[in-house]
């Protein structure tokens, strides 16, 4: 473990040239705590970040001009009313907007301070490293153990002691390995939804993931399955840099540590982002009055 | 009341044609079933100017030449409709294959029958062979297979190629991890389909195969006689054997039984495909 989290830090280091270098140069003695919010986590370094990302589907603009950092090993939440572009902003971590026809996107998205949008950059590789939960549970219909080896055998993985490892770690991460150890090779679609949830999980777990997106992961399930999700989300975060897209703003306050509000000012017109910070001082401080009215329940 | 009347209507309906369907049936199995049933009749050597012949040789061409168009049709079809449901972006040349497809499936098989001699027979040198006919065949079914592939290609949910695009698969990769799998049973239950069709078909293969033989056909370029074929054959010009009716009554309950089976039986693997696929919808 320690040696994985000094790999992080130098990966941090190399993200934030790009855009923190005065945070940087400070790094080997911490900014005290009442520093600007996030910023004793950026020093951590950022493992993706967004600059000047408009996103528009058919000359229809959804996202303009965000800018936003996404801090490695911690869980950003990124909230905001219907319709503002949320999820969209998710897909362009990972260029799934791709298979929508006609969008485009302007700006960057940096992984580990590398444009995911420049001209030959690996797709394939961007999605194994920045993985992806969806809103409705989506397992395949295949067994459980088929879906979670799904990305290794993709990868060439053909060994069977070799899968069998990655799916029993990849459960037992996902927190789902108890329940389901003795029926491996009946069908996931059998599985409740919130087992279903956390068995796509550890799908995305199995292909080794450094980001994992989450989309709304909890709307369709029920709280017993969003209390289990949220708990696997506070381990997880050890491990990966999380991002979770949800409209519940209590789940938003309980499981992330740094939010991002995202609002629209009229039907129609693009997403903007009007707020950053550590998800505490955004809930309890907020710098914006958009955003007190939004969490406050006034609009949205 | 306007509700009971066309309920009445729909029942009236639905009865008329079942009862059309089992006479039908019927009929064909209460003159030919005592016949069909016996291995000397269905592996017996036809004869050609005296009574007493089986359809042996006819029995064998029907599933030489059914296997033989399948492995062709179905590749073919599946690839074809892969594509469009798949790969294509909505553009000029999808429109012209579908319309392409579309005409095809509305041509009469007696046409198919005189272009496959025309074509495969005559000008491809195949001469009157089981290849000639399977190729004809294969033009024939073409558009069902590919119709029926493309629906079980569409029913799939776009989510599961979400989930398998976002793992890092690329689209031929979940095409034929995902989307080939999940459409299976579909796939399957329109290819025994097909396959009843073929055993079933007689004006195409009329003028590319050939209607009666005396030893089963060993090479694909061998003339054959489906046994539609050679049923066509009794009932026009087969006169010179002396039981004619009772040969053409016999063979058409023992196809009669083998469609009804490969009919059967295409539900009944594409349910296990689903069970085993744990496909629960």
């Amino acid at each position: 473990m320690p040696c994985e989290a000094d790999e992080e830090e130098v990966r941090g280091v190399k993200v934030s040239r790009e855009a923190l270098l005065e945070v940087m140069e400070g790094e080997s003695d911490l900014p005290p705590d009442d520093e600007m919010e996030g910023e004793k986590d950026l020093a951590q370094g950022n493992k993706m970040e967004l600059s000047g990302l408009s996103l528009s589907y058919g000359g229809k603009k959804v996202l303009e001009d965000i800018s936003m950092p996404i801090p490695a090993r911690s869980i950003t939440a990124v909230i905001g009313p219907s319709g503002c572009g949320k999820s969209s902003l998710l897909r362009c971590l990972n260029r799934m907007n791709e298979l929508v026809d006609g969008a485009r996107v302007e700006g960057k998205v940096y992984l580990d301070g590398e444009d995911v949008y420049a001209p030959g950059f690996d797709v394939v590789g961007l999605r194994r490293r920045v993985g992806m939960v969806f809103q409705k549970p989506n397992p395949f219909p295949k067994s459980v153990y088929e879906n979670v080896a799904y990305g290794p055998r993709l990868y060439g993985v053909r060994q069977k002691k070799v899968l069998d490892r990655i799916v029993e770690e990849s459960l037992r991460r996902a927190a789902l390995w108890d329940e389901v150890k003795d029926k491996l090779g009946s069908s996931a679609l059998a599985l409740s939804g919130g087992q279903q949830q956390r068995l796509c999980i550890a799908r995305v777990l199995a292909v080794q993931p450094e980001v994992i997106l989450l989309d709304e992961p909890c709307s369709a399930l029920d709280p017993i399955s969003t209390q289990r999700i949220e708990d696997l989300l506070h381990e997880l975060k050890e491990m990966y840099t999380i991002v979770i897209v949800t409209h519940n703003m209590q789940q938003a306050a309980r499981v992330s540590d740094f939010t991002a509000f995202i609002t629209i000012e009229e039907q129609g017109s693009p997403g903007r982002l009007v707020e950053f910070g550590e998800t505490e001082e955004v809930f309890t401080n907020p710098r914006k009055k958009k955003t007190e009215d939004y969490i406050t329940g006034r609009f949205g | 009341m306007a509700d009971r009347a066309a309920g009445l209507f729909f029942k009236a309906a639905a009865a008329v044609s079942l009862a059309v369907l089992a006479f039908i049936i019927g009929i064909i199995l209460v003159k030919g079933l005592g016949t069909a049933v016996r291995p000397s009749f269905l592996f017996g050597r036809p004869q050609a100017m005296k009574e007493g012949g089986g359809i042996g040789p006819m029995f064998f061409s029907s599933l030489y030449l059914t296997l033989l168009t399948t492995l062709m049709v179905v590749p073919l079809g599946v690839g074809a409709a892969l594509y469009l449901a798949e790969f294509s972006r909505d553009g000029r040349l999808v429109r012209l294959v579908r319309w392409g497809t579309e005409s095809l499936s509305s041509i009469s098989s007696v046409v198919f029958g005189i272009f496959g001699m025309i074509f495969f027979v005559i000008y491809m040198r195949l001469g009157y062979s089981l290849l000639a006919g399977a190729l004809t065949l294969t033009l024939m079914n073409l558009p069902t297979v590919m119709r029926v592939t493309e629906e079980s290609i569409r029913a799939i949910p776009w989510s599961y190629r979400e989930a398998s695009l976002s793992l890092g698969a690329s689209r031929w990769e979940t095409a034929r991890r995902v989307v080939l799998p999940a459409a299976l049973p579909g796939i399957t239950t329109g290819a025994v389909l097909t396959m009843g069709r073929i055993m079933g078909e007689s004006a195409a293969l009329v003028y590319t195969v050939g209607i009666f033989v005396r030893k089963p056909p060993l090479s694909p370029l061998q003339p054959a006689a489906p046994m539609a074929a050679n049923i066509w054959h009794l009932y026009t010009e087969g006169a010179l054997i002396p039981d004619w009716m009772r040969v053409a009554s016999g063979e058409a309950a023992a196809l009669l039984v083998m469609v009804l089976l490969l009919n059967l039986g295409a539900g009944a693997l594409a349910g296990a495909i689903r069970k085993k696929m744990g496909i629960l919808h």
